[in-house]
């Protein structure tokens, strides 16, 4: 599991079963074995994942009640398909064998990568997909073959493809992994090879490449997840799972 | 359950149904932090950056509350008017234009992680005695005499040797294997390493492993059928067992694979052979769906299958243990006693070892339950059966613990003994791969899938 999603509007957490394509919703306070309170599962959601990773991650927009699961291409790891993935869009409160209600998907869209995250902007209308070190910014409702309405990419913009990123939408920042394994901060108003706002070298600092990201807007933290990698990425403490918290005021300001 | 302790929780088993492996998620409060040992070089900072006016990291009173009252009012808001909850001043330290970045390089403020190991996995050396003991945390193997017993009042059990260090290429790995007739070491990976690594049975140290299998991503069991020297692996996703030579290397291709809906293989864990019945034990925990076919997906419940040990292809279980009086919930490791005809199952977040019959089919309740607070099982995810001594060694994620039991214990019996390497009465963290994270705001509690 490369990502999922606390709502916290309505205290739900959801995630996806990776292997049995469905989305799960639990109560925020859920413990032990606990059943969800709502599953999206069946021939109607059009779930899709791959036989390598299969579904991964699943975000949430608690302020306009909707679940966006990023797909897979259905594919075997390395084979090349004449496909496109896709991201589905379910209402939040969905449950059983239900139709997404909106689809982004196409060659205009330039979705192109395995399952990107996505992350939603519900102050600025807007839904941030990030893939082949790139972000895509759509407008929120974007459906079918919509371009997106800018692009972050290049090489000052220094964004990285990553498992999953987030978006503090008071102040517009799109969180998430750059280069040289760092964390960077752009705005959602940002468009083409724009350099990020701030930047954290973790790698540098740590020893540690980052695979999660959270936000704590309350005390303006940060939460890395941090897990081994092997060959290179060796820390020095020899600690493979960690969650590491950094105060970054900054973004939230 | 929730478990709080020392402002740690475990939330055990959210993701029941949403993992395909490695499952257990983990809550632990925001300020929660555990600290490295002093022999550890821990964080080593390479340099600091001076940031203008951002250097100090402690936030004013006001802005806590503000933020604080921000997120709370989320409460009393009941959704109403959310977007008005979210506006705030942007105010950036940049603009497009001016092209700049600020570099904030300030150590993290807290650092939450286990010291010590997750054992996930459990093998025996039946011709030495010796225990081994597979860390998920720490990447290692760690090796123990049977005979150790960590003392009530001692921190933790030192190991005889210890594999470990970036040559051995050890990940995340969740089942060993020792050859009984010349000790080598049989260990698989379950992520990004893909493979199954052979150590000599003197291995110790950063040293490299003598071969190297590329198998199928997700591999997370394996067994040897010693007679005709083939190695089993059980693949979780898709549901697969892929059969190699035993001595097999590098990219070489398996023998044969049981797989296909007929097999009614669904998220595979544990494998074990029964080599006088001549038959294939598997353990699956029901997360199925085509990976090609959008919407195919479907939960089923936990199960054993069976098989004969030269399935091949999409061939049907010759018996299937399946049902609520079976009890299995989340099954990992078995061992199959051919002179019993008895099967003995791990049972994670059951809490318990179950012991099926051998021929046992259907929704049938197991012959024996090791389980209770006497036992002290702490998500035992692996086992390794002594049969020279007639005992039973079982791994737990829990506790950072190996235990071991009379073969034929029922009920809440406690272990004969214990290795420990933790300090007693330890709760893990249970970090398996912490890729993934996420906040629970109104908790202000820090969710782990691992």
């Amino acid at each position: 599991m490369h990502g999922f999603a606390y709502d916290d509007v309505h205290d739900e957490i959801v995630v996806n079963s990776p292997l049995a394509q469905a989305i799960l919703t639990f109560r925020g306070g859920a413990s032990g074995e606990e059943p969800p309170v709502r599953v999206i599962q069946g021939t109607q959601t059009q779930i899709l994942g791959d036989a390598y990773s299969a579904l991964d991650k699943v975000s949430v927009d608690g302020v306009n009640n909707e679940i966006y699961l990023p797909l897979g291409l259905g594919d075997v790891r390395g084979q090349s398909r004449d496909t496109l993935p896709a991201i589905l869009v379910f209402d939040r409160l969905a449950n059983g064998n239900v139709a997404p209600k909106r689809i982004l998907k196409g060659p205009r869209t330039q979705i192109v990568g395995n399952k990107p995250p996505v992350a939603i902007d519900p102050l600025h209308n807007l839904v941030v997909v990030n893939l082949n070190n790139a972000f895509l910014i759509f407008d929120r409702t974007a459906s079918g073959d919509t371009p997106p309405k800018a692009v972050i990419r290049g090489p000052r913009s220094q964004v990285a493809s990553t498992g999953n990123f987030r978006v503090y939408a008071p102040t517009g920042m799109i969180v998430g992994r750059c280069s040289g394994e760092s964390v960077c901060a752009w705005s959602v108003n940002d468009n083409g090879d724009v350099p990020p706002r701030w930047k954290i070298p973790v790698k540098q600092i740590t020893g540690y490449r980052i695979s999660g990201l959270a936000l704590d807007p309350a005390h303006k933290e940060v939460l890395f997840s941090v897990a081994g990698w092997g060959g290179d990425d060796y820390p020095a403490s020899r600690i493979m799972n960690a969650v590491l918290t950094f105060s970054w005021p900054e973004i939230y300001n | 359950m929730r478990v709080k302790r020392k402002g740690i929780a475990a939330l055990v088993g959210l993701m029941l149904t949403a993992m395909g492996f490695w499952g257990l998620s983990t809550v632990v409060k925001r300020t929660s932090s555990f600290t490295p040992p002093e022999s550890s070089p821990g964080y080593r900072l390479v340099s600091i950056q001076q940031v203008p006016d951002l250097a100090e990291i402690c936030l004013p009173e006001e802005e806590h509350a503000g933020a604080a009252a921000r997120s709370a009012s989320f409460d009393k808001n009941d959704g109403n008017d959310v977007l008005a909850l979210l506006r705030g001043t942007s105010v950036y330290a940049a603009s497009q234009e001016s092209a700049q970045t600020v570099e904030v390089g300030r150590q993290p403020v807290r650092r939450l992680w286990d010291t010590d190991p997750s054992y996930g996995s459990i093998a025996f050396d039946t011709r030495t005695g010796k225990v081994f003991l597979q860390d998920l945390n720490l990447w290692a193997i760690r090796i123990f005499d049977r005979t150790t017993n960590t003392p009530a009042n001692a921190v933790r059990s030192e190991p005889e040797r210890v594999i470990q260090g970036k040559e051995t290429e050890l990940q995340f790995n969740t089942c060993m294997y020792i050859d009984p007739k010349n000790g080598d070491i049989y260990t698989v990976e379950n992520d990004v390493g893909d493979s199954i690594k052979v150590f000599s049975q003197d291995a110790s140290g950063n040293t490299a492993p003598k071969r190297n299998l590329k198998v199928t991503h997700r591999a997370h069991t394996i067994t040897v059928d010693e007679e005709k020297e083939e190695l089993f692996v059980s693949v979780n996703y898709p549901p697969q067992v892929e059969v190699y030579r035993k001595t097999a290397s590098g990219n070489e291709k398996p023998l044969r694979v049981v797989t296909g809906e007929s097999t009614r293989l669904a998220d595979v864990h544990g494998i074990a052979i029964d080599d006088k019945a001549k038959e294939l034990f598997v353990n699956n925990w029901g997360h199925i769906s085509q990976y090609n076919v959008p919407g195919s997906g479907r939960f089923e419940d936990p199960s054993i299958t069976v098989y004969p040990l030269d399935a091949s292809g999409d061939t049907a279980p010759l018996r299937v243990i399946q049902g609520p009086r079976t009890q299995l919930d989340w099954p990992g490791a078995m061992f199959v006693d051919p002179d019993k005809g008895e099967v003995y199952v791990t049972n994670s977040v059951g809490q318990s070892i179950l012991v099926f019959g051998a021929k046992d089919k259907g929704d049938v309740p197991p012959r024996r339950i090791l389980k209770g607070p006497r036992t002290r099982l702490s998500y035992p995810a692996s086992l390794a059966v002594d049969i020279k001594n007639q005992e039973l060694w079982i791994s737990n994620l829990g506790s950072a613990s190996a235990t071991v039991y009379p073969l034929t214990a029922n009920g809440d019996v406690a272990p004969l003994r214990t290795i420990r390497s933790a300090p007693a009465n330890k709760v893990s963290l249970k970090f398996g791969k912490t890729q993934a994270v996420t906040y629970d705001t109104k908790r202000e509690e820090i969710l782990v899938p691992n």
